[in-house]
């Protein structure tokens, strides 16, 4: 199709009607606003490249462009999205992504030429309504943004320097740390809707406890020197990304200890690194999803899935752990799928045979679903035992 | 009909047709629109022209249909018909050309859905004349919105060639003999090299220029308004000479066309050349006479109310209306070849709908 400027930006905008609208209803649903923060770097990077790119560039746009330019936005939008701090999930952002560009051309090629004869004649505009559909589009994604705004939680900065703590946040708000910030002592939440940001912690029995709270997102925080764990959650929801937490502070100390939440929303740990500790990451009768992590240097096991726990460890990669690389225990479901572990070092002092240096090990009753992982000098390899069962998808 | 009726579609061929399909499509009952035509098969003329150079598949791309709407297309259909996506992704990639069997079975289809030959009067319509409150349609009576879709005004044949006994035009019944000439550039001339070397004949293409290589008759971007609007804007004796180099002969680019052609040059079967010399056959694949004075009906209205004309084209208004006898009240539209003033692309089904949509919206708003 040879589109027109205005043809161009008319269908964009009547396409983006639809994703935000789904946006501003995804928001209500997961009660966040990521879905409409996204809808809007979505609608404006597609008005700027079709503005500044696509009119000169393409006169005539064939069918099949649409996925190479469509895969450039979703670059650009990702992109955006990183730079600007949106806590977008990256599975659920790019599902939406997906599903707003799917939209985009079913409109395109079949709604709109169906309800105007002419679209492809006048270069996809859409005459009178065109005006009328841009507008609306853009007074919703206003309006969405301007609620968004209204209503989203305080914000507060967290100055450069050593913070004493241990800080309890009792209410929903977000708590960026500038470059330098630290608190000492460890952060409580006990409030829904509380996120923190680039923060770096030091010391205190747990680096961050989350207890009796939901929605709450941990991004890009640092732990150094927890006494127990370094993030603790009990009877939460939370999402953590990209965390960093190491030099335990005593032996008993772990990474990420989720548990008691099985009644809840599933938890997300994505993109962290841990290392040292007795557990790298534990989830304890919780559903989770465990996804592109690396866990280091362990001394009871990398991750561990287990007490009737439900969820994916996915795209990990565990490195040097004792004893046990990936654990799926105690009656628990786990898709364990594409991981990496590598080095995992039987525990002859435990004199545990069940320590034996297993990459990946299901045990009690557990089922484990794998799919894809490789196992590299750990000499368990992969194990099962008391009943538990693994299923090799491939 | 001798009453006084509101629309009337003169010509009965592919054009005349797809606008027809439009004004059902867009509300219009059999009862409100009058086609005149000589013969009542839409395809019929154009059906013959296919048979006689042996045409399989059409230049047009999945929207090359007589449906009022653009979507679904031809493609779409054909997917759903066969249930495999391949023409689907043969559209996506502007790959899919519907065969000729496909289309005449569309036109079928869409002639008893759309009750055409409910509408159909018989008779060749030699005079549409300005009245008050509208058109005198041959002896048919007056309407206020007349369309005219009179097809090309008969096929072109190089005067040099007019009374040779060894020329047959392209568009007429042959067979091939075993040292032929063809004589053009275009499609017809393309789709008659390979045919006559496909029948075991030795081919002399003769041709004035060397053919163009385009997928469609003229360029994408003139289908559509992006295109439109620049030549909507050129003075009168700028759009005729572009007009002029836009319809110079072309057939599409591809292995289909090229293998055949380089692999008969190789055995001596293909070449180019300046005269027929001693071809015992002369296929003149030379197209349509060009022009309104070719027709008997588009030349007596231009000469009886003095309109605008510029080169072999009566100037028209962008939304393909005859700008000196349209006004509130009537509309005279061109459809096919004589819009291309219009619509550089006239003479395709896409640009049949382009008049034809147009003519809609005056036949339901006045």
């Amino acid at each position: 199709m040879s589109y027109t400027l205005r043809g161009r930006l008319e269908s964009r905008l009547a396409g983006a009607l639809v994703a935000v609208l789904a946006a501003a209803l995804v928001a209500v649903l997961v009660e966040e606003w990521w879905p409409l923060e996204v809808a809007g770097i979505m609608v404006g990077v597609g008005l700027a490249v079709d503005a500044a790119v696509y009119h000169r560039a393409l006169p005539y746009q064939p069918g099949w462009a649409a996925v190479p330019l469509g895969l450039l936005e979703l670059g650009l939008v990702l992109g955006l999205v990183r730079a600007t701090g949106v806590a977008a999930p990256l599975r659920p952002a790019l599902l939406f992504f997906a599903g707003a560009w799917l939209t985009a051309q079913v409109l395109g090629h079949a709604v709109l030429p169906l309800a105007r004869w002419t679209y492809a004649e006048d270069g996809g505009e859409l005459g009178r309504a065109g005006p009328a559909v841009g507008a609306l589009t853009l007074v919703v994604l206003a309006a969405a943004g301007g609620v968004a705004w209204a209503t989203q939680p305080p914000t507060v900065r967290l100055e450069a320097g050593i913070h004493r703590g241990p800080l309890v946040i009792r209410s929903a708000q977000t708590l960026v740390g500038e470059p330098g910030a630290v608190v000492q002592g460890g952060i409580l939440i006990r409030a829904d809707g509380v996120t923190v940001r680039d923060v770096e912690v030091w010391g205190g029995e747990n680096g961050i406890d989350v207890e009796h709270a939901t929605g709450v997102v941990l991004d890009g925080v640092r732990i150094r020197g927890a006494e127990l764990d370094g993030i603790h959650v009990r009877r939460g929801q939370v999402t953590i990304r990209d965390c960093d937490i190491r030099d335990p502070g005593s032996t008993h100390a772990q990474g990420i200890d989720i548990s008691f939440a099985a009644d809840l929303p599933a938890s997300t740990i994505e993109g962290c690194t841990v290392a040292g500790g007795r557990e790298g990451i534990l989830v304890d009768m919780t559903m989770a999803h465990v996804e592109h992590n690396t866990v280091r240097a362990t001394t009871l096991r990398g991750i561990t899935m287990t007490e009737m726990s439900m969820g994916t460890m996915s795209d990990n990669h565990v490195e040097d752990a004792l004893g046990v690389g990936i654990f799926c225990g105690d009656y628990s479901e786990c898709e364990i799928e594409g991981n990496v572990v590598r080095g995992t070092r039987p525990d002859l002092d435990s004199g545990d045979l069940m320590r034996g240096g297993y990459g990946i090990l299901a045990h009690f009753g557990a089922k484990a679903t794998l799919n894809d992982n490789f196992v590299d000098a750990s000499p368990g390899g992969i194990g099962a035992f008391a009943d538990a069962t693994i299923l090799h998808e491939k | 009909m001798t009453a006084r009726g509101a629309c009337a579609i003169v010509g009965g061929g592919l054009a005349g047709f797809t606008a027809y399909a439009t004004l059902r499509g867009g509300g219009l009952e059999p009862t409100q629109i009058a086609v005149f035509g000589t013969d009542p098969d839409p395809a019929g003329a154009w059906r013959g022209r296919a048979a006689a150079i042996r045409q399989r598949r059409m230049r047009s791309e999945s929207d090359g249909h007589c449906y009022p709407r653009s979507f679904p297309g031809l493609a779409v259909r054909s997917a759903r018909r066969t249930w495999s996506p391949e023409p689907l992704v043969a559209s996506l990639c502007d790959r899919y050309r519907p065969s000729v069997a496909e289309f005449l079975e569309h036109v079928e289809e869409l002639r008893a859905r759309t009750g055409w030959d409910e509408s159909f009067v018989p008779g060749r319509v030699e005079e549409v004349r300005a009245v008050d409150g509208g058109f005198q349609v041959g002896v048919h009576g007056v309407f206020r919105h007349v369309l005219l879709a009179p097809g090309h005004p008969g096929l072109a044949v190089p005067d040099a060639f007019r009374a040779d006994p060894r020329a047959v035009h392209a568009y007429e019944p042959h067979d091939y003999a075993a040292h032929v000439a063809v004589v053009g550039a275009g499609m017809a001339a393309a789709t008659e090299w390979v045919n006559a070397l496909a029948a075991g004949a030795a081919v002399v293409s003769v041709r004035r220029r060397e053919p163009l290589r385009r997928p469609l008759n003229v360029p994408r971007a003139l289908f559509s308004r992006r295109g439109l609007a620049g030549y909507h804007r050129l003075a009168p004796g700028e759009r005729a000479a572009l007009l002029a180099s836009l319809l110079a002969p072309s057939y599409p680019p591809g292995g289909e066309w090229d293998a055949p052609l380089e692999r008969a040059a190789q055995e001596g079967r293909f070449a180019v050349a300046a005269a027929v010399d001693g071809a015992e056959q002369v296929i003149c694949a030379t197209g349509f006479r060009r022009g309104f004075r070719h027709d008997p009906l588009l030349a007596r209205l231009v000469a009886d109310h003095g309109l605008e004309t510029e080169g072999r084209w009566i100037v028209l208004a962008p939304d393909s209306t005859v700008p000196a006898l349209t006004d509130a009240t009537r509309t005279l539209s061109l459809a096919g070849a004589p819009a291309q003033w219009a619509y550089p692309a006239a003479d395709t089904l896409v640009g049949a709908k382009y008049a034809a949509r147009r003519f809609l919206v005056r036949c339901r708003t006045r």
